[in-house]
């Protein structure tokens, strides 16, 4: 029987959820309830965040089993929170200039993060497949949010076609798991692993289960879609679906691949791995010729992924607290990034390219100082969070026996510091002209606590990677 | 091989009971509503004009068939045929009398015993849009284009609160069988009684559902010619015509078995007749019940004016919807509180 | 082959001619149509199997719901029937070696668990209470975000229909 312990046990997603609803009422009640609902939206997310940090519970399940609470899932729910956080913060002003209906906006945030929540918790392939839903719901709508914009529309056409052809894989799989073991429960599918690894019917689900998943976190062959969807779409609302919908992605990841891939399901373990080592490669050569920087964002995320995998293959507790070390420095280092570009962008979506950013520690020095930490922190240069994170997944995968994997990611690192630091040479060493951008005190703030965060990270990475050794 | 047999005769006797019950259901609408409006009817065909149905049914059929040019002549003669099984298959659950000893044989008095009866409705209901909807775009005419749009929406509007209103009904009844429904209300602890919210909103949504007057903007003459038919001629309008009574028909069965104790005679049982003579009470019961609903539908068609179109439709989702729903919460509370 | 398997191959027969017709159809009404078939198909492949309460609810939603906004757009586009719906064929080399790949496993499946699946359901009686019961019980999470995802999928469909401000 559920009841109110269940709900208790599930205190993040109770939040998220309920001041979406309330959101909801309000947005539609009051005339001018748009300060209101914000202040309500972000409230919550950052009271349901600082709950997942602070209030980490017993592991145990609630809900007849269908979720798992404490602990893993606690954590995530903080990260997913803290991102989507964060992206309020960067698009009040930014979705208030280009739209009125913010009230929405609001909603489909709230309601993408209880969806990324119930991913991270997920004790049974059914909750999985409908908090995934619910999140890629929320984003096909976030990136044609800006109605009026081509650009922002096949984003948002181009997703919703591609998101809904990945859907039906990953629930293919599903169907063809429960046929194999009889049941959507994630522990029984992955006990009965060690006796159905022969058996075809398992592997097939199994590996549409993978590409569905796959194609969420943009792993090079089904990554077609980053590019124009990240380059469309508004922003901030980018900055969230590289950050949140790839962490959950990988928490949903880890939370069906990683306990037994070290030890039963062989093959898929090596098809993991070279999907890794083409993710990482290609993402950052393609990144490479990218003249529009959330172009040249969106192939780092398809690079980042690969670095992200590196650390499921390992299947070890250094991966997978790698990984999730790796997905918090990732989140405040790219939604940090995206909201500089977001508040330089113009209102039509111009100015976004290399060339528009020369100059720029002239006329702006706060954006463009913060934006060359987030760029040292991406390539992974310490003493920023990102040098660890990707430290912590390398070593994971050399303990693990792949060293030839962290070998490959070392030297894919390598690339990415062109594109990366081309930008930095190029806001400090060329001159250009730029109007100075409005001071928008919410968005500064939150650019400079995502940057604090990363230095702290990069110098006291053991908080988070102590905290999250215990989960594994 | 026997219960082949048997639902075999059943469903010929209904069949045959239905459509002669149809055609004379037209003769009573038109003397019905005569009298209403103060004039005589057709006295013509026959005694007392008695005749004039048989006379229109011929009439029909050695009518020139006009199928329209541009039409779309396939989906154009699947239109009506939809129509009418639509209609006349939803009667196959309603149950019009309890079980009876035939030569050995025990029989029970509904076609199809089927343990999800009400779900089975609501189905089939939902199928009545296809109908409607496909003639008015074969043909290829605007209005009747404009008239099968106009039926669609109003039938998925208020399928919705017919479904709703049946749910009460399940939630005191327990069970999804027509059967079982209509022997909870034995004496006079009828539906409609105990969900009287509930009641009125089937009975508007049947209305709308059947597209009778005053829900009957789909064909509204002074807009649209003949609406979704208007490109129809000879015996193909003549099916509409017959799915439209035989709508009626099953819609009024539906309401007495729902809502008005179905077969039961209240307190038969106490009489002690033979079991024989109680099964021929039963369906007389039933039989009388549905032609008082029936006579309530005529009655209404000729006293109340059309409703305008944007009136329909917030009547549907404004109205109707919210009382639906204010019926399901005060019945699961009244059930919650022991009351039932 | 009883009684069972003719009628299950029929169903079947309907249900995957239908499907064909649905893919290969150049009239995008015909289609639609086909889908129709398609779906009552299914539909009676589910009575027979004994899952009455699914049977109703794929006709519900599926035919009753679904296809009736499929046939609403399809009706509302001006001269859609014209249009010869079928794109031209690309990528003909990896599409043909991706068929054939899952094609292959897929009916070697098939083939494999062939013999382990038993060919008539028990006997059981209506399945709505039992799926009633678990969805207000041990399915109740699940049932709950669907709820949700719907709330969400129509305040979507709202905001991209909404007429410009």
């Amino acid at each position: 029987m559920t009841g109110v312990e269940d709900l208790l046990q599930t205190t993040p997603l109770l939040i998220v959820s309920i001041s979406g609803l309330v959101v909801l009422v309000i947005d539609s009640i009051f005339r001018n309830g748009e300060r209101l609902a914000f202040w309500l939206a972000a409230t919550s997310l950052l009271a349901s965040g600082l709950h997942g940090l602070y209030g980490i519970g017993e592991t145990g399940t609630a809900f007849s089993g269908m979720l798992t609470t404490g602990g893993y899932a606690d954590f995530c729910a903080a990260l997913f929170s803290l991102a989507g956080f964060l992206t309020l913060l960067l698009s009040r002003d930014y979705i208030g200039s280009r739209t009125t209906d913010r009230g929405e906006y609001y909603v489909l945030i709230l309601f993408a993060v209880a969806g990324m929540i119930l991913m991270a918790s997920a004790a049974d392939l059914v909750v999985l497949f409908l908090g995934l839903e619910m999140m890629s719901l929320c984003f096909y709508v976030l990136a044609g949010f800006t109605r009026t914009s081509f650009a922002g529309n096949e984003a948002s056409l181009k997703y919703f076609l591609l998101g809904a052809f990945a859907t039906g894989f990953l629930l293919y799989g599903i169907a063809f798991l429960y046929g194999a073991v009889g049941s959507t429960n994630i522990d029984l599918i992955l006990s009965s692993a060690s006796h159905l690894r022969d058996q075809t019917f398992f592997l097939i689900g199994l590996s549409l289960l993978l590409i569905g998943f796959l194609f969420k976190v943009a792993a090079v062959p089904f990554h077609m879609w980053v590019p124009d969807v990240y380059e469309g779409a508004p922003t901030t609302v980018t900055g969230f679906m590289s950050t949140g919908g790839k962490a959950a992605a990988f928490s949903a990841l880890l939370l069906v691949f990683a306990p037994r891939l070290a030890s039963q399901i062989g093959p898929v373990r090596e098809v993991i791995a070279v999907i890794a080592a083409v993710t990482m490669i290609g993402g950052n050569i393609l990144a490479l010729s990218q003249e529009n920087i959330k172009r040249m964002l969106a192939y780092s995320s398809v690079a980042h992924a690969g670095y992200l995998l590196t650390g499921v293959v390992a299947a070890n507790g250094s991966g997978s607290t790698g990984i999730l070390f790796y997905l918090a420095a990732y989140t405040l280092m790219n939604c940090g990034a995206f909201g500089v570009v977001a508040l330089l962008e113009s209102r039509e979506g111009g100015r976004t390219s290399f060339q528009d950013y020369s100059g720029l520690s002239k006329s702006s020095p706060v954006l463009a100082g913060l934006m060359a930490l987030f760029m040292f922190s991406l390539t992974g240069i310490p003493p920023f969070a990102g040098f660890f994170a990707k430290y912590a997944v390398f070593s994971g995968a050399v303990a693990a026996g792949y060293t030839w994997l962290a070998i490959i990611g070392v030297l894919a690192s390598l690339i990415s510091v062109y594109y990366y630091l081309r930008l930095v040479v190029l806001m400090y060493f060329s001159e250009g002209e730029h109007p100075v951008p409005a001071p928008v005190p919410l968005a500064y703030a939150a650019l400079l606590a995502a940057a604090g965060a990363v230095l702290f990270l990069g110098l006291f990475p053991s908080t988070i990677l102590d905290l999250t050794a215990t989960f594994f | 091989m026997e219960f082949f047999i048997i639902s075999v005769i059943k469903i010929v006797i209904v069949l045959l009971i239905i459509l002669t019950v149809v055609a004379n259901l037209v003769y009573v609408e038109r003397k019905v509503s005569a009298a209403i409006q103060n004039r005589i009817g057709p006295n013509r065909v026959g005694p007392w004009g008695l005749l004039q149905s048989p006379a229109d049914v011929l009439k029909l059929f050695i009518k020139e068939d006009i199928v329209p040019s541009t039409a779309n002549p396939f989906i154009h003669s699947l239109a009506p045929v939809i129509s009418i099984s639509v209609a006349l298959v939803t009667f196959a659950v309603v149950p019009f009398g309890g079980s009876v000893e035939l030569f050995g044989h025990q029989v029970k008095l509904m076609i199809a015993d089927v343990n999800i009866g009400v779900l089975y409705i609501l189905a089939l209901t939902s199928l009545g849009v296809y109908g409607v909807t496909l003639s008015g775009w074969s043909s290829n005419n605007k209005y009747s284009l404009l008239g099968g749009l106009r039926a669609a929406a109003q039938l998925i509007s208020y399928e919705l609160s017919l479904g709703l209103s049946i749910i009460g009904v399940v939630m005191i009844s327990g069970s999804l069988e027509l059967d079982r429904i209509v022997e909870m209300q034995s004496g006079f602890q009828w539906n409609a009684f105990l969900t009287p919210i509930g009641f009125i909103t089937f009975i508007v949504a049947s209305f709308a559902e059947t597209n009778r007057l005053p829900f009957d903007l789909p064909e509204a003459e002074p807009e649209l010619v003949g609406g979704y038919h208007t490109e129809y001629s000879g015996m193909k309008f003549g099916t509409f015509f017959l799915a439209e009574y035989a709508n009626m028909i099953t819609a009024s069965s539906l309401i007495v078995t729902l809502f008005l104790g179905g077969w039961q005679f209240p307190f038969l049982e106490t009489f002690g007749l033979p079991a024989m003579m109680a099964t021929v009470v039963q369906v007389l019961t039933f039989v009388t019940k549905v032609a008082f609903v029936l006579f309530f539908f005529i009655w209404i068609r000729w006293t109340i004016p059309r409703f305008r179109y944007d009136q329909l439709m917030n009547l549907g989702w404004k109205v109707m919807l919210p009382l639906a729903l204010v019926n399901l919460v005060i019945t699961g509370g009244l059930i919650l509180a022991g009351l039932f | 082959m009883d009684l069972f398997d003719i009628v299950f191959y029929c169903f079947a027969l309907i249900a995957v001619g239908s499907a064909v017709v649905v893919v290969f159809s150049r009239n995008i009404m015909y289609a639609a149509f086909a889908l129709l078939f398609a779906f009552f198909g299914i539909a009676g492949l589910y009575v027979l199997l004994q899952a009455d309460f699914l049977a109703v609810t794929q006709i519900l939603i599926y035919i009753g719901g679904i296809l009736v906004l499929m046939l609403f757009g399809v009706m509302l586009t001006n001269r859609v029937v014209d249009v010869d719906i079928k794109t031209g064929t690309l990528q003909i080399v990896p599409a043909a070696i991706l068929a054939a790949v899952v094609g292959g496993s897929l009916s070697g499946v098939f083939y494999s668990t062939w013999s382990t699946v038993s060919g008539t359901p028990s006997d059981v009686a209506t399945t709505t209470p039992a799926i009633g019961e678990m969805l207000m019980t041990s399915y109740i999470l699940p049932f709950e975000i669907a709820s949700i995802i719907l709330l969400v999928a129509l305040i979507g469909a709202a905001m991209i229909a909404r007429r410009k401000t």
